[in-house]
């Protein structure tokens, strides 16, 4: 029995990268522009298909077309951050709420106009033999998948440490006045944040599709998994999303394999009203006060 | 009427009020002056229930105002202003102040039938926020939306959507302040007449006004009172000339601004 | 705009409603399909009202109004199916359960941040569609729930043009309930919590209490349009009520307006049409919707409403400037 719990542990844990990785990308966009962007998933989606038509229209090597897909998110951030919401830094939170999801149908609405909503097998699929440790069997993909968070969360956190972008957000986030004030590039420094931060959405994106497939609603399941993720973790902190999205992928498995798949995210949003009735601010949230 | 009693707020480690005592009688205009961070707003903001409370008591006529929840504090007889007059925009002139009737209507969903009763009480509402419209000479714009409204009119807007309930104890914040050589009197005049039926603390800076209109002035220093007494005798006081009035003393009798 | 020329102009889009069957016989056989077409616009209609006095005037997110469509829609189906209660009965039973489940969302939305409502709201609708798959026993799975003849107090609404007057009927009667709701104390309290929330408790408003039947009538309204919906369509499945739906009915207070019932109806109107239309061809209609709700928020903030307002705005300064309320002296 342990054998099987921890199997779906280690799995949960998997999975709950994906979710850790797009809850990081949602925080750092949060915490530059203080906008919760909903069409997060859409984005890292639209990138996917970039690698999608370097893979099958030019025949680009895997590794090309990932970079390239990278490249592409980080451009899409970029933009929508200067066209769209730079505009609305003064606008009510509704405004900041409607206009990503607006995005997000338009982004998935063009991209099933143009490729249609069949799966678009993106390369052969990787036979590679699964690692076993001792009663554990590790897919490789799991293993990627456990990495990049590893090494994403590492560079995002030095970024954040030690980098003048990183320190300039940090600046935004406390105080956007005073920061331009000081000097701090505003405009350029969102924009870095937003195209980091479509950038993991992509990663997800791209390790999610079932290494083989693209649709234009890939991300929808993993980005709503990930905006609970965030929350859990206080929508603030780097280390609240990580925490968060692991968890909730261990969460998530054990419904799998205990209750039932199709009711997952329905209980997944029964335990989070719990946890926000306990905790409005999220598990590791900071208290918010209102001043008059 | 109005009893309180070594009221301590604090936030963290800021003491925003320091044991503070404070009465207030049943009718009179009453002024509390201070410097820009004097705690004065955090006092009316704690009567007024919006802030909590550290220590201390307050009662207003017996009643432990501390006891009430912020949306409590018009039933009890305690409505406010706000320095930067929070009314509604998405609602008419007429519309804000009948939501300051809120608490003495009794309209529920049933307002969506309209039945005489919700008519009638509708009626008798509107006809009591006309009068205080009217007195201010503001009953032209009834129907406008506060956000078109210049700032002046805004702010007496914020006055009388709180006299509409008849308070007991009426709290303005800055009232004149952005208001305009041709709004002021009018203003005067509706503070003055409400100093007769009820009692009024006002938060300003304007003195010459003060010493017109109040008989009473309470003034703040970080939190803590330092001197009260008739406003005549508060601009002699020599502790509220060294927190206070120095610099404007040095100026000229011009009024300090803030 | 003078209330004596809205409430004509109101009456005469309702007799021009009401006339449609009529004028309609001319097209034959396919009056069928449009007199469904607009009987279904007018529930969507009363959904779209429903959502923006959550959203357009209390200032509430919420990202799953289907599921309060839903939960009305398939109670009625289920006591229809298994007990024949008739329309009336069913759409009152259909919109109760809807207002009591708000409180699922209600009761959080006193102590949540914008954002997660937003997303908590998101979690309900899809946790019901989830729920209606799900518990076949009851709902019947994917596989529905065929409904009887509608029945409303004794008579057979069983034909297209008798269910096109019950749901125009329902329509009307929707929009004079909020309409008056919004001219009485709690539609006004209901923007007061919108617009200030600390103004609103100075002036007495139980802000938590208010917001929670903001979400119960929002609700009600819902459920009752899923209850006429059922009758309407004679069978429920859970297809009908996903997220996709959800974005249907926030596109459409977006873009006709939020704060305002003929935004509201507007909207629908919009919304309704580009759906219909480009229904065949995938991905055309969220891509419209979605361009429209962007376009909106950056350059026509009061939607589709705002725009004619400030348009009707400058005809009239134009042709009649009147005095206008500057600062004194």
């Amino acid at each position: 029995m342990t054998q099987y719990l921890l199997q779906i542990a280690l799995a949960g844990i998997a999975q709950g990268s994906l979710f850790a990785l797009t809850a990081l990308g949602l925080v750092m966009i949060y915490n530059a522009s203080s906008v919760v962007n909903f069409a997060h998933g859409a984005m890292g989606m639209a990138a996917t298909y970039v690698a999608y038509l370097l893979i099958t229209k030019w025949q680009a090597p895997f590794a090309l077309a990932f970079a390239g897909a990278l490249v592409a998110a980080f451009v899409l951030g970029v933009v929508v951050q200067t066209l769209f919401l730079a505009r609305l830094r003064h606008a009510p939170l509704m405004s900041q709420v409607v206009v990503t999801l607006g995005l997000f149908m338009l982004l998935e609405g063009l991209l099933g106009l143009a490729f249609g909503y069949n799966p678009r097998p993106m390369s052969e699929s990787i036979a590679i033999k699964p690692v076993i440790l001792g009663n554990l069997v590790l897919r490789p993909q799991d293993v990627l998948e456990l990495a990049l968070l590893l090494v994403l969360g590492l560079a995002l956190a030095a970024l954040f440490a030690a980098t003048k972008v990183g320190l300039g957000m940090r600046a935004i986030t406390e105080n956007p006045y005073a920061a331009q004030l000081m000097g701090i590039p505003v405009g350029r420094v969102l924009a870095i944040a937003w195209g980091v931060g479509v950038m993991l959405s992509a990663v997800v994106a791209i390790l999610a599709a079932p290494m083989t497939s693209v649709t234009p609603n890939m991300m929808d399941t993993i980005v709503v998994y990930g905006f609970v993720a965030a929350i859990v973790g206080g929508f603030g902190s780097m280390a609240g999303a990580l925490a968060g999205g692991l968890i909730l992928g261990v969460v998530v498995n054990m419904i799998d394999a205990f209750v039932a798949p199709e009711l997952a995210m329905s209980i997944v949003f029964g335990l989070l009203l719990v946890v926000l009735y306990v905790k409005p601010d999220g598990l590791f949230g900071r208290v918010q006060v209102q001043k008059v | 009427m109005l009893e309180a009693r070594n009221v301590t707020v604090r936030f963290g480690g800021l003491v925003a009020v320091n044991a503070l005592d404070l009465d207030v009688p049943d009718r009179g205009v009453f002024a509390l002056v201070g410097p820009n961070g004097a705690g004065k707003t955090t006092l009316i903001n704690a009567l007024s229930r919006v802030c909590p409370v550290t220590q201390g008591t307050i009662r207003l006529n017996g009643v432990d105002v501390l006891a009430l929840l912020p949306h409590q504090a018009v039933r009890a007889g305690i409505a406010r202003s706000f320095q930067r007059a929070e009314l509604f925009p998405t609602l008419t002139v007429l519309e804000n102040l009948l939501v300051g009737l809120h608490s003495t209507m009794k309209t529920g969903l049933t307002g969506a039938l309209m039945t005489p009763a919700t008519r009638a009480e509708e009626r008798s509402g509107r006809a009591r926020c006309e009068r205080v419209l009217r007195d201010l000479d503001l009953w032209d714009i009834a129907h406008a939306s506060p956000a078109d409204l210049p700032y002046g009119h805004q702010k007496l807007l914020d006055v009388a959507r709180a006299l509409v309930s008849e308070p007991t104890l009426l709290l303005l914040d800055e009232p004149f302040a952005g208001l305009t050589e041709a709004e002021t009197p009018r203003l005067t005049a509706c503070i003055a007449a409400a100093g007769e039926r009820r009692a009024v603390l006002m938060i300003e800076h304007h003195f010459e006004l003060l010493e017109s209109i109040a008989t009473w002035m309470t003034v703040m220093d970080f939190g803590s009172k330092i001197a009260e007494g008739p406003p005549a005798a508060m601009r002699d006081d020599p502790e509220v000339i060294r927190c206070y009035l120095g610099a404007a003393r040095r100026r000229s009798a011009a009024a300090p601004s803030c | 705009m003078n209330g004596a020329v809205v409430r004509s102009a109101a009456i005469a889009l309702v007799v021009l409603c009401a006339a449609l069957p009529i004028l309609l016989q001319a097209i034959g056989e396919r009056q069928v399909y449009w007199l469904f077409v607009v009987s279904e616009f007018y529930v969507f209609a009363i959904v779209a009202i429903s959502l923006d006095l959550l959203m357009g005037r209390s200032g509430q997110i919420s990202l799953g109004q289907s599921g309060f469509v839903a939960l009305g829609a398939y109670t009625t189906a289920i006591l229809n199916q298994r007990f024949g209660v008739d329309l009336v009965v069913g759409m009152l039973a259909g919109a109760s359960v809807a207002g009591l489940a708000s409180l699922v969302l209600g009761l959080p939305a006193t102590r949540l941040r914008g954002h997660y409502l937003g997303i908590v709201t998101l979690g309900f609708g899809i946790a019901v569609d989830q729920i209606a798959l799900k518990w076949d026993s009851l709902t019947g799975g994917d596989q529905g729930i065929h409904l009887h003849r509608p029945v409303a107090l004794g008579l057979d609404v069983g034909t297209p043009v008798r269910m096109y007057y019950v749901a125009l009927v329902a329509l009307v009667v929707a929009v004079l309930l909020v309409w008056s709701l919004t001219q009485t104390r709690i539609g006004r309290a209901f923007a007061a919590i919108k617009d200030s929330e600390i103004a609103a408790a100075a002036m007495g408003v139980p802000v938590a209490r208010t917001k929670v039947l903001a979400f119960i009538v929002s609700a009600f309204l819902a459920g009752a349009a899923g209850g006429i919906y059922a009758f309407l369509a004679g069978f429920v499945a859970p297809e009908d009520f996903g997220i996709d739906s959800s974005l249907l009915f926030f596109a459409m207070v977006v873009i006709g307006g939020m704060g305002s019932i003929p935004g509201a109806i507007g909207g629908a109107v919009v919304v309704d049409a580009i759906r219909t239309t480009a229904a065949t061809v995938s991905g055309l209609s969220l891509a419209i919707l979605g361009g429209m709700i962007v376009l909106v928020v950056l350059f026509f903030p009061g939607g589709l409403k705002g725009w004619l307002r400030a348009r009707a705005r400058r005809t009239a300064h134009a042709h009649a400037p009147k005095a206008v309320v500057t600062q004194d002296a």
